[in-house]
């Protein structure tokens, strides 16, 4: 499924970031210039020659010492400015191509977790751009120079450095080696510590209650043992890359101190050449960070690849049935019959079940995981197509109507509603656009938010989410409560709403949310025990069987 | 933000030795690059001399060999260290949240993002900022002290310009300061943005507006690049005038020591020397200028984390207070008086005034729907703190509602919190119906639950906590609604169960089963507003 990630593919030059690879080749040029004159410049200088022949080196090295910084600045402003357009570019093509492969393609659980993940992605593979197009082209146009200027002197000395810069490549095609073995590795090793961290830091409570402290701090010592040894592992690349550097440096030099012949150069020209190859070891080592970035790149491309290449599960049919709106305000009627599904088209992940809905009927599911209690849910939502068995409503088979008009029944509470940095009002209107602030007031107040709002300092306009104001676990499932409210669509499936809810809250939360939805279709998946006695029927999904009423 | 904050080494001494080796590593290197500069002074002379290059050849070479060997260590040494103080903080924050009551903790969501992604950021911050810091330091004063010993005069130069350095930094800062906050906050707002809609997709899909967001975030993309180029400008603008004044300095030291040589006043060698020193002195300032911007998240996030670890007293200890000290002989009991309890933030109390007194046997608890009998299990746990009264407890073992049950085989999750030999796991599997389940599943005790294993139905997993709770040597139990799932012939097997465990320890069980009832030793009512005690 994942596309090829060579580097080339991952890494693609493109005239901006060339630019910059130029620019700064001319600033690592300058640096490397620097030394060489000033070197020149001494031992002219202690040759004690009329100080007027000096005027053109003293020149230079102010002129070079000016350069280094003011290339060094285009560099990074061009580079910058190629990495910043092409993130804006990819970040709308990636949002506009993820958008028909959410919900059921984002995987399972933690859909906001693999989001955060395509942000990253996203991220590392631009940056890639400036950090490995333009380190590589800028060291390898100075070192280029260089060679070009000492071969010019003495080509002996040109075929060190020429040397110099194969080592230097040679090492980091090593680095790159290790960065890759070790990429994956140390990814998994952090997102497992990152998990025990996230599931100790959730479930202290329960962990204290059971006696498993330490055994829950065993779980993170592990973890951390794991991500140690994969970094162990993965630093020997940066490592070796910056004592190649030194070696090279080393042996280049020694070879060109032995090699020039300064009668034939003359003394300040052999200082100059001795000079050159410490300066390239010196200027180029800002290679040491490209392999790891590289590296780095070429993993986050292969998921993005992996996740974006995939086939959404639901498609429009060629010509919808344009349904007829003889409801009389009444919500549909939905049916599954012998409804089956499957997320990967392997094996069944929900059963034939049958299920019929209508406004004002509360139907409980439940079931042990993996009885395909989210499935259901994800075919009545129609994000993803029953695999066997029938999906109607009002009589028509859904797929013979527009995605669009079956969605636009339903409304999904889940239990991670997200809550988005802007104001209350605006984060409820999402639901429905153009409702004016009584409409919002009357949801917030049905989902039992309403003494909360009459405490918060702005009201329906106060901010919330990141930089905002924080809601505590059942604030934010009323929340997602009140924007189905206002959403004010004939089917609402709440995918157990209470899920991270302590025990009270929980059941206000149910019974708010119950009675905010008298007359609507509700289907509410839950491994509780609070409130079922209040629905119509319960769904149990471990056994094969229509409902009971 | 503080440029290292020495509490970290107190919070995380697994932390010390990592960060005491770069400090260590960077100081040889500062040394080594210094001792290269002389060999490198001496090899040019010794080459335009056409003296012997063997001695400062392989002076040279033996001190770039040992340079290499320090950046091999300083590379390796960086990396764990990041890893060891990412590691020892982590741990720290969940051992606090481990020890500490309900109330000391911060909201779930913080405290996972801290845990997690805050943690995480502290990693650049060691192993990038640190080196960095210590070679700021050590490195320009060894530079400095080579010259004044080679050179006085070029010593001079560089210790009247090398303070213009930080001095232009802060002007710089100074003067773009408001300028800079003002952006950095546009900044992050409109960096969040694609964050917020990406992590809010499906939600903005569920409701049919996620096509609308495209064209959104697009625009708010080239906002966002429009805004970065404008705070990058400043920042490289600044970066690159601190270059120009380091490379000036040193263009001074070099034509002030090429007019003195062609006045003889100086050797070649001492000129050399000067050249190679001076710019030692600058470099390692620029550097910690441009990791401070980079490691200014870690900066904050260990910042973040000190603070949640200073919060509160450390770990309260369990045992008996002094005023009811007189309710209590000996660990088996439990005792409450005058305990009152609300949640934080909230103004009611769920518990007024509930005072009890039990011990070994079985006590049940009944009462209302939120009457607060979960809370008060919690409260005997000592999970949560009262509000007012005293608890106390033995150490007790508590069955919530919606027992965790982790990642892993059936055999990890009964083995949580006891090292349980297998036959000890069977019988407490027998003790509670399950048994022919177990042995039927594909791997007995190695069957995998969750996501992607067997999913347990509410009664079997409620079962399963049961079974673990019977292998804890705790003496007091405390269960709560252990039957709401079960059928009438499993709630009888776990009640006759619960009626074996008190007669060797205290139990205390709430329910609305009122065969349960029956069999209790005592029955308490809690209705919120205190408890009643019959039998």
């Amino acid at each position: 499924m994942s596309r090829p990630s060579t580097a080339a593919t991952v890494v693609r030059p493109t005239r901006a970031t060339v630019l910059g690879g130029l620019l700064g080749g001319a600033a690592t040029s300058a640096g490397i210039a620097l030394t060489a004159t000033s070197g020149w410049l001494i031992v002219r200088a202690s040759e004690r020659p009329v100080i007027l022949t000096l005027l053109a080196a003293i020149v230079a090295v102010r002129a070079f010492g000016m350069a280094r910084p003011f290339f060094r600045y285009l560099e990074r402003i061009v580079s910058h400015d190629a990495a910043l357009a092409d993130l804006a570019e990819r970040r709308s093509s990636v949002y506009a191509a993820l958008v028909p492969l959410t919900p059921a393609r984002l995987g399972r659980r933690s859909r906001s977790q693999v989001l955060t993940g395509v942000v990253d992605d996203l991220t590392d593979v631009v940056e890639a751009q400036v950090r490995v197009t333009v380190p590589l082209v800028a060291s390898a146009v100075a070192g280029l120079l260089a060679a070009g200027l000492t071969a010019w002197f003495a080509p002996a000395v040109g075929l060190v450095v020429v040397g110099l810069l194969l080592l230097l490549a040679l090492g980091c095609a090593l680095a790159w080696w290790f960065e890759s073995r070790s990429r994956d590795e140390l990814l998994a090793a952090r997102a497992e510590a990152s998990r025990v961290g996230d599931l100790v830091a959730r479930q202290a409570g329960e962990l204290r209650a059971i006696g498993a402290e330490q055994t829950a701090l065993g779980w993170l010592e592990a973890a951390h043992v794991a991500v140690a040894a994969a970094v162990r592992r993965q630093s020997r690349g940066r490592a070796l890359v910056a004592a190649l550097l030194l070696l090279g440096t080393a042996g280049a030099t020694v070879a060109a101190a032995a090699l020039v012949d300064p009668s034939a150069t003359g003394a300040p020209v052999a200082a100059l050449l001795v000079l050159v190859p410490v300066a390239v070891g010196e200027a180029l080592a800002p290679l040491v960070d490209t392999m790891r970035a590289l590296a780095r790149a070429q993993g986050s491309s292969a998921r993005l690849g992996a996740l974006l290449d995939q086939e959404p599960a639901v498609h429009d049919p060629e010509h919808p049935v344009t349904c007829p709106d003889s409801r009389d305000g009444d919500g549909p009627v939905v049916r599954l019959e012998s409804a089956s599904a499957s997320w990967t088209g392997a094996r069944d992940d929900l059963a034939p079940t049958d299920l019929r809905l209508a406004p004002g009927r509360h139907v409980a599911v439940v079931g042990p995981n993996g009885s395909g209690k989210s499935t259901l849910l994800a075919v009545l939502a129609r994000s993803l197509d029953v695999s066997g068995g029938r999906h109607t409503v009002d009589g028509t088979d859904v797929r013979d109507r527009s995605l669009a008009s079956t969605r636009a029944d339903v409304a999904v509470v889940d239990d991670e509603p997200h809550v988005f940095a802007t104001t209350l009002a605006e984060n409820l209107r999402l639901a429905r656009p153009g409702a004016d602030d009584a409409a919002v007031r009357r949801a917030l107040d049905l989902a039992g938010l309403g003494p909360w709002v009459d405490g918060l300092p702005d009201g329906l306009e106060t901010r919330l989410g990141t930089g905002g104001r924080g809601l505590s676990g059942g604030e934010r499932t009323r929340l997602g409560v009140a924007r189905a409210v206002l959403a004010d669509r004939p089917v609402v499936l709440l995918d157990e709403p209470a899920a991270h809810l302590d025990h009270p809250t929980a059941t206000a939360v149910l019974d708010d949310v119950l009675d905010a939805t008298r007359d609507r279709a509700v289907v509410l998946v839950s491994h509780r025990p609070e409130a079922l006695d209040r629905l119509d029927a319960v769904l149990d999904l471990s056994v094969p069987s229509p409902p009971k009423e | 933000m503080r440029p290292f904050d020495p509490r970290v080494l107190t919070v995380a001494p697994a932390a010390r030795r990592p960060v005491l080796l770069l400090a260590v590593v960077g100081v040889l290197q500062g040394a080594a690059t210094i001792g290269t500069a002389f060999a490198l002074a001496a090899l040019v002379v010794a080459v335009v001399g056409d003296a012997g290059l063997v001695a400062p050849a392989g002076w040279l070479a033996g001190l770039l060999v040992v340079r290499a060997a320090l950046g091999w260590a300083a590379e390796r040494t960086a990396a764990r260290a990041g890893v060891e103080v990412t590691a020892a903080l982590r741990s720290a924050l969940l051992r606090r949240w481990l020890t500490v009551p309900a109330e000391q903790r911060p909201d779930p969501d913080r405290g996972a993002t801290l845990a997690a992604q805050g943690v995480a950021a502290v990693e650049p911050y060691a192993a990038r900022f640190l080196p960095a810091l210590v070679a700021g330091a050590v490195v320009p004063v060894l530079a400095v002290a080579a010259l004044v010993l080679v050179d006085w005069v070029s010593a001079l130069v560089v210790i009247l310009t090398l303070p213009l350095l930080p001095l232009f930094a802060a002007l710089i800062g100074a003067a773009t300061r408001d300028e800079t906050d003002r952006r950095w906050a546009a900044l992050s707002a409109l960096a969040g943005h694609f964050v917020d809609v990406m992590r809010g997709l499906p939600t903005l899909a569920g409701y049919g507006r996620a096509g609308r967001q495209v064209e959104v975030v697009a625009e708010v993309s080239r906002q966002h690049r429009r805004a970065t180029m404008r705070t990058l400008r400043l920042a490289f603008m600044s970066s690159a005038a601190l270059e120009l004044l380091a490379s000036i300095s040193v263009a001074i030291v070099a034509v002030t020591v090429g007019l003195r040589l062609t006045h003889g006043t100086v050797t070649l060698q001492t000129g050399l020397l000067a050249i190679l020193l001076a710019p030692e002195a600058y470099w390692p300032i620029r550097r910690v200028g441009a990791e401070f911007h980079n490691a200014a998240d870690g900066a904050e996030a260990v910042a973040t984390v000190l603070e949640e670890l200073a919060t509160g007293p450390d770990a309260p200890v369990r045992g008996p207070s002094p005023r009811a000290d007189s309710l209590l002989t000996d660990e088996l009991g439990v005792a409450l008086e005058g305990v009152s309890y609300s949640y934080p933030g909230a103004s009611d109390h769920v518990l007024r005034d509930v005072s009890l007194t039990t011990g070994p046997g079985l006590t049940v608890v009944t009462g209302p729907s939120g009457g607060g009998k979960s809370t008060l299990l919690e409260l005997v746990a000592g999970l949560r703190t009262p509000t007012a009264g005293t608890v106390v407890s033995g150490p007790a073992h508590l069955v919530t509602q919606r027992p965790f049950l982790p990642a892993g085989t059936l055999r990890d999750a009964l083995r949580l919190g006891t090292d349980a030999s297998d036959d000890a796991l069977w019988e407490a599997l027998r003790a509670v119906g399950l048994e022919g389940f177990v042995a039927g599943l594909p791997h007995a005790l190695g069957t995998r639950l969750g996501d992607d294993g067997v999913g347990l139905s509410a009664g079997q997993r409620s079962r399963v906590a049961i079974a673990r709770a019977t292998l804890s040597v705790a003496p007091v139990l405390l269960v709560d609604e252990p039957t709401a799932h079960l059928d009438e012939a499993s709630s009888a097997r776990v009640h006759d169960l619960l009626r074996d465990l008190a007669d060797r320890r205290t139990v205390v069980v709430v329910t609305h089963r009122p065969e349960l009832v029956r069999l209790a030793d005592r029955h308490v009512v809690v209705a919120g507003t205190g408890a009643e005690v019959h039998g």
